[in-house]
């Protein structure tokens, strides 16, 4: 490993508790002992990645904050919003009231530490990938949002995370706990500006207690000079639901490793995202849902569009325990190719270990439909026009099932610009 | 009286397929025809090539109140006044009828409270009001997708309507129901072309001409007699009064059955 980042490493230590430091060496030692994937590795094979995480420097102070984003206004009143620059939290605005708490993990205080020991690092796998192990080893802050039993938070909370420090690596990291019967909603909005050259790893961990209820969307609107490599996962206690929302439209590379795991029987998830690529973008999008309680749920809803010389890919996997009886899991991924040069990979797969489920899958590839273009022009829209028609049809159907409704419309109303974008510079058409 | 729709010797094809073979048809404005014809005689073709579908090739001359259509793409044409009710609307997910509306209102120009006031006033008519926020044709029954086109038709100034087998597959009562529909859409500015494949639906409608269709040429032109002469005698009936072959099926090559003159079963 690169001596400097070792260095790094070990000041970074300074003043950390014995048991942060030692999961941090935990995964400093498998960061060092994994290789960068490459397109040789089945998981990795339609990603190109230029960089080594070995080269680069970690964020150890935050650079100047953002102006506020575009979901802000969108969302009006929100429970609290934490800020999160170069995996630094540098602001957690508002109070969540008697029963629920958030606060930076440098804040914690010894319950949220308590907390914090049950539950960080504990529920992603270090041998996932280098990036799985990078952010255990270098995140050295993150925000937690600890929801207690039967409480409800009064509105959203914004997760702001946003990168602003060129030529380093930053490791923002989100905890949420909801006790039993809780209740919460988080919008998680990634971005930087496009001159900027960051390498983004974040992690969410989410852990619903019985009963519970959550709603998480992340909002990935990263400039087009950050490569972002996200490991989120969310854990499902007994009758837990949990509606996951995932939009995608920045980045350089955005790659996403999701899993969503039904532990409590009776628990049930919906995940809604869409992800739209243009110019060289990529979008790389892993969903795993796995079923171990009895009785449960799950509904994936996946639609992605490329345009220019963009790519996406989706690999699903459903995996169905043995002991997972009356499980209904569906899982649908469409897909649309807006130009030659772009291209869109649908990977699903199920491995189901147990006789009495109902699942369903469904991925699709293609174009816009000539007899939906020729139907729409014959009441009179011009071509441009009815393509933009058809584009926003496309997306509307996972737009309008979002979670948290009160971001719709600026997803929509960057997707329709995207679009409409292309088209008015000749890319499209 | 000026005619709303004057095809003359319009000609299409597929390919090295010759569908249109010189189609010769006026419809004057306030009027509504039918056209009749079996299968296969080219009729789904005309309301294709008169919308200005890109799959065929096509010549002659499409004068809308004398404005020459061919060459012009679709969207234009309808932008025009033609507008087709389609035998088969496409379902376009996602994509809401009222918004849809809304978006060719704006593209043609229609200031948005008068687009607003004409599909609350076309819904009414068209008992459309429960699938204003629904996505264009989701889910909808055959009726309900008739009646869906002729409520678009009827929001967006149409000159020429063209119904291409508004009745088929419908039950009687739907068809009576579109029959009605089509009789809303009659007006003095417009030319109504109903394309059918059977005589029922004339029965509640006041055409004014009835055109027989058949090997991709207007075979017989006519009044209510010839939709009754249709009911009576079918398609034969007409071929035989003009000396038309029956069409040979061109794709059912007989085969000889080499057993068949044995005398015994095998």
């Amino acid at each position: 490993m690169n001596p400097q980042l070792q260095a790094a490493f070990d000041q970074s230590l300074a003043g950390v508790p014995d048991w942060v430091a030692a999961l941090r060496r935990e995964g400093l030692d498998r960061y060092a002992e994994q290789a960068m994937p490459t397109q040789k590795m089945e998981h990795w094979k339609y990603v190109d990645l230029d960089f080594d995480l070995d080269d680069l420097a970690f964020a150890m102070e935050p650079g100047t904050p953002l102006p506020a984003g575009p979901y802000v206004d969108a969302l009006g009143s929100v429970a609290a919003t934490a800020t999160v620059v170069d995996g630094i939290v540098v602001g957690i605005d508002g109070e969540l009231g008697a029963g629920a708490s958030i606060v930076s993990f440098r804040d914690a205080t010894d319950a949220d530490a308590a907390l914090l020991q049950e539950t960080m690092g504990r529920h992603i796998d270090l041998g996932r990938d280098k990036f799985a192990a990078a952010h255990r080893a270098f995140a050295g802050d993150g925000v937690l949002i600890h929801v207690g039993r039967s409480t409800t938070l009064d509105g959203p909370i914004l997760v702001d995370v946003q990168a602003t420090s060129d030529a380093i690596a930053s490791f923002p990291h989100l905890t949420i706990v909801l006790a039993e019967n809780a209740e919460a909603s988080v919008v998680v909005n990634y971005r930087s500006n496009d001159d900027l050259t960051h390498v983004a790893v974040p992690q969410v961990e989410a852990i619903v207690g019985d009963g519970s209820r959550l709603s998480l969307i992340s909002l990935q609107h990263w400039g087009r000079g950050t490569t972002a490599a996200v490991h989120e996962k969310v854990i499902l206690g007994r009758d837990a639901t949990g509606t996951i929302g995932e939009v995608g439209v920045g980045g350089k590379l955005a790659r996403l490793d999701l899993a969503i795991e039904h532990i409590g029987n009776g628990s049930s998830s919906e995940l809604i995202g869409l992800s739209f690529g243009d110019q060289t973008q990529t979008h790389d999008y892993r969903v795993i849902v796995r079923h171990e309680g009895k009785n449960t749920s799950s509904d994936v809803f996946l639609k992605g569009a490329v345009e220019d010389e963009a790519s996406s890919v989706f690999t699903g996997l459903l995996r169905i325990e043995e002991d997972a009886t009356r499980t209904s899991a569906f899982e649908t991924n469409r897909n649309l190719v807006l130009s030659e040069s772009a291209s869109a990979q649908s990977v699903p797969n199920l491995e189901i270990l147990c006789n009495d489920v109902i699942c369903g899958h469904g991925s699709t590839v293609g174009q816009l439909e000539e007899e939906h273009l020729y139907y729409l022009m014959s009441r009179g829209l011009p071509k441009d026009r009815a393509e933009r028609v058809l584009v926003r049809g496309f997306f509307e159907e996972v737009i309008d099932r979002l979670p948290v409704p009160e971001v719709a419309d600026p997803v929509r109303a960057v997707v329709h610009d995207k679009f409409a974008t292309a088209q008015a510079e000749g890319r499209i058409g | 009286m000026t005619n709303a729709l004057a095809i003359s010797d319009l000609r299409a094809s597929v390919g090295s397929i010759d569908i249109l073979k010189g189609v010769d048809l006026q419809v004057p404005f306030g009027e509504v025809h039918a056209i009749m014809g079996p299968n296969g005689s080219g009729k789904s073709t005309l309301c294709h090539v008169l919308t200005g579908k890109s799959d065929y090739s096509a010549s002659g001359s499409i004068l809308l109140d004398g404005e020459e259509l061919i060459g012009t793409p679709v969207d234009e044409r309808a932008r025009k006044g033609l507008l087709q009710a389609f035998q088969y609307p496409v379902e376009v997910p996602g994509v809401g009828l009222e918004e849809f509306m809304v978006e060719v209102g704006s593209a043609r120009g229609i200031p948005a409270d008068e687009l607003e006031r004409r599909v609350a006033a076309s819904a009414e008519t068209f008992s459309m009001g429960n699938f204003l926020d629904r996505a264009i044709n989701d889910e909808l029954s055959g009726g309900e997708k008739k009646r869906s086109e002729m409520f678009q038709i009827s929001v967006l100034d149409p000159r020429v309507v063209v119904l291409d087998e508004i009745d088929s597959g419908l039950d009687i009562d739907a068809v009576r129901q579109v029959a009605e529909a089509v009789e809303e859409l009659r007006s003095p500015e417009v030319g109504i072309l109903l394309i059918t494949h059977y005589s029922r639906i004339l029965r509640y409608l006041n055409t004014d001409k009835v055109h027989v269709m058949m090997n991709g040429r207007i075979v017989d032109s006519g009044g209510a007699e010839l939709a009754e002469e249709l009911e009576d005698g079918g398609y034969e009936a007409v071929r035989s009064r003009l000396g038309i072959d029956a069409p040979r099926p061109a794709a059912a090559v007989v085969k000889a059955d080499p057993f068949s003159d044995l005398p015994f079963e095998n």
